[in-house]
């Protein structure tokens, strides 16, 4: 039955089914941890739920949180649509924040100009440090995956140079650069809580990301390297300037997330502003089966746990708020599952109806005979 | 120590700091050469220093900590395998849910187990001298006067080396990670040969975390690993897929790290995130082929199935 299910059901049957049902899954998995250590799991959902809904203020926390999931998802998605595993999201967020508080510092006083140039260098920024592993693909053939993991950490401690050296702000608690002038601040577009007009641009986001991959002859162009590389290049496709251009596209998106944490959510540039938003972001893009709108729904959903995380410590037995962790990863590992399942169902179905075909052949054949398979 | 060189007292702490580094990344080399990527390296050392800390609490002893710190690296390798081998995962995106995964669970179990019992901390690891060669001047007292995983560590590289190009458990592994299909029809199981190497990379990456964590603070705080995991990635590339090579990069990597910590002492004033970032850049610049010219397995980071 299951397997008629898994091989027979439309795409879009199973898209939606495998992710909500792998959500429930970790959702049921976790609460099972919790009860192994002694906490109880209604209790802490309820809490988490309470944190993450109950009020307009806890909701705009869940949608400003799901914003640096979403965007540097939207970008992942589009590099992997186009065959690139684009691991350095993280990275180029760190090059994103580095940009705009950049602008903000150098140039002091354009208000909203100085939000615009900000967030333009961002796109710059994340851009050319998303360049970099693309040229090296395109030109040289190396694997995208682990020069853009390298310049995660190189970005990650540029930053942290520049927190603790030439932008630091004397006599600051903890390492910061000055807080952003509150004329370069993102607007807050909810009268009395978090949201800001980040919130804009990431639905913006969603339909960019949309045009770009189902609308444009970019898009097509993405899609049929990520089917076909030689295929696509004897159709007359420019290989490598494709490449370069989707993991550009890719490094933007994660580019403007660095500028709205730092002109949106924190104020200013500081150590660890980014909890590794770029690596959670390729499981969100996987999670959203690489689809602009679920990846939002996705994002929404983490962004809800990770703004319901804080209801946990209000459970008894103190719940540390790493579970939503743990969650997270489980939700991503059973789509795995799922896909994989389907996959070797799949093959042994065609397999066996190939089989079959065989051996329902015309009379007067012979039978095919034993040892002869 | 007061006496010795600052070159003396820089290998000092750079073989310190680069045993978990050279566990891991000797693992991650076995790995590699069969043809799987484990970016969830990070991981695998993270669970070793927990479970690391945890064994040596129950067990009472330094032993019982590496045992449960390998079979804590074990458990991310095996979830890898299952997640790859199984289903088909691909195996980047494999290692970096499983490294999502492993912050997250040893975080939560910190908190939750770990930090209500330990609470100060468990025995150190002994220095160990050994006579003679520890009085070589400059590298006596650094590779001849640390603790027994540094010599285990060290002893295993010409072992490896030995294995990889001198035994045919190293040509099975080189199959497995160059040309799957020719191996298999050569009655090699490629399935197995796999799991064996990704299992033994979980081992001594766990080895390489609790050796982080035990020979060092003696504890286990949240995210401890901090990136050690992805240089001896790193270390893997630079050291071009050879055991010795892997050795010299750690050694670079690490002399490096422990150059950041003793710059200060002679009045260098580099900010430490340029040396921290070396390894990193220089792993960069060697794959854009400034450096020579290196080649990964053919098959690396591609699953394998006979039956389609």
């Amino acid at each position: 039955m299951i397997t008629s299910w898994l091989t027979r059901s439309r795409g879009i049957v199973f898209a939606i089914v495998v992710p909500i049902g792998a959500v429930v899954l970790s959702l049921i998995t976790t609460a099972g941890i919790l009860l192994i250590v002694g906490s109880d799991p209604i209790e802490a959902y309820g809490n988490m739920f309470d944190a993450a809904f109950s009020s307009p203020y806890a909701i705009s926390g869940t949608l400003e949180k799901s914003v640096p999931r979403l965007l540097p998802a939207l970008g992942i998605a589009i590099a992997i649509r186009a065959g690139l595993w684009n691991i350095g999201a993280e990275g180029q967020i760190y090059l994103g924040a580095i940009a705009a508080t950049g602008v903000t510092i150098w140039f002091p006083g354009l208000g909203a100009l100085g939000i615009i140039l900000a967030i333009l260098a961002a796109i710059f920024a994340g851009g050319l440090w998303g360049a970099i592993p693309g040229v090296l693909k395109a030109k040289k053939g190396i694997n995208e995956v682990i020069t853009s993991l390298m310049l995660v950490y190189i970005a990650v401690l540029l930053a942290s140079y520049l927190i603790s050296g030439p932008w630091s702000t004397p006599g600051a608690t903890f390492p910061a650069t000055d807080p952003v002038p509150s004329g370069e601040r993102l607007p807050i577009i909810w009268s009395n809580t978090l949201l800001n007009a980040g919130f804009l641009i990431a639905v913006a986001g969603i339909g960019l990301a949309w045009l770009i991959v189902s609308r444009t002859t970019l898009g097509l162009r993405l899609r049929a390297i990520g089917g076909n590389i030689k295929a696509s290049s004897m159709a007359g496709i420019s290989v490598g300037r494709t490449i370069v251009i989707a993991m550009v596209i890719s490094g933007a998106f994660s580019g403007i997330t660095g500028a709205i944490e730092i002109l949106g959510v924190r104020g200013r540039l500081i150590e660890g502003f980014s909890p590794g938003y770029g690596f959670e972001a390729i499981a969100i893009a996987l999670l959203g089966g690489l689809n602009p709108l679920g990846i939002a729904a996705v994002s929404l959903l983490f962004g809800a746990l990770d703004a319901g995380a804080a209801g946990l410590q209000t459970t008894g037995g103190d719940v540390p708020s790493s579970i939503v962790q743990v969650t997270e990863a489980l939700a991503v590992m059973y789509v795995m599952i799922a896909l994989g399942a389907r996959t070797i169902l799949i093959r042994r179905h065609r397999a066996r109806e190939a089989l079959a075909e065989r051996l329902e052949a015309p009379a007067g054949e012979p039978e095919p005979g034993e040892g002869s398979t | 120590m007061g006496s010795h060189s600052f070159i003396t007292l820089l290998l000092v702490s750079a073989v310190a700091v680069g045993t978990p580094l050279l566990f891991a990344a000797l693992g991650e080399l076995i790995s590699e050469i069969s043809g799987v990527i484990n970016i969830q390296l990070e991981g695998m050392m993270l669970c070793g220093a927990f479970f690391g800390v945890l064994g040596a609490y129950w067990t009472g002893g330094i032993l019982g900590g590496f045992i449960c710190a390998a079979l804590g690296g074990a458990l991310l390798a095996l979830l890898h395998g299952v997640l790859c081998f199984v289903f088909r995962a691909n195996q980047v995106v494999s290692g970096v849910i499983l490294n999502i995964f492993a912050l997250g669970v040893t975080s939560f179990l910190l908190s939750t187990v770990l930090a209500s019992r330990v609470s100060k901390g468990i025995t150190h690891l002994n220095r160990i001298e050994i006579p003679g060669l520890s009085s070589i001047p400059v590298i006596g007292p650094s590779f001849f006067n640390q603790d027994i995983m540094v010599y285990v560590g060290l002893l295993l590289v010409p072992v490896i080396w030995w294995m990889l190009t001198r035994t045919r458990i190293g040509l099975v592994l080189k199959a497995a990670g160059e040309r799957p299909d020719a191996a298999e029809s050569m009655g090699i199981n490629i399935a197995l040969t796999r799991w064996l190497a990704l299992i033994t990379c979980g081992c001594l990456a766990g080895i390489g975390g609790g050796q982080l964590a035990m020979a060092g603070i003696g504890y286990f705080t949240e995210n401890m690993t901090a990136g050690v995991g992805f240089i001896a990635l790193a270390a893997v590339i630079f050291g071009r897929w050879r055991a010795f090579g892997v050795l010299g990069a750690v050694l670079i990597f690490a002399t490096a790290d422990a150059f950041q910590i003793r710059a200060d002492s002679i009045g260098i004033d580099i900010p430490y995130q340029f040396l921290a970032m070396l390894p990193y850049l220089i792993t960069l610049l060697a794959l854009a082929g400034l450096l020579k010219r290196m080649r990964p397995p053919a098959a690396l980071a591609t699953n394998y199935h006979p039956q389609d």
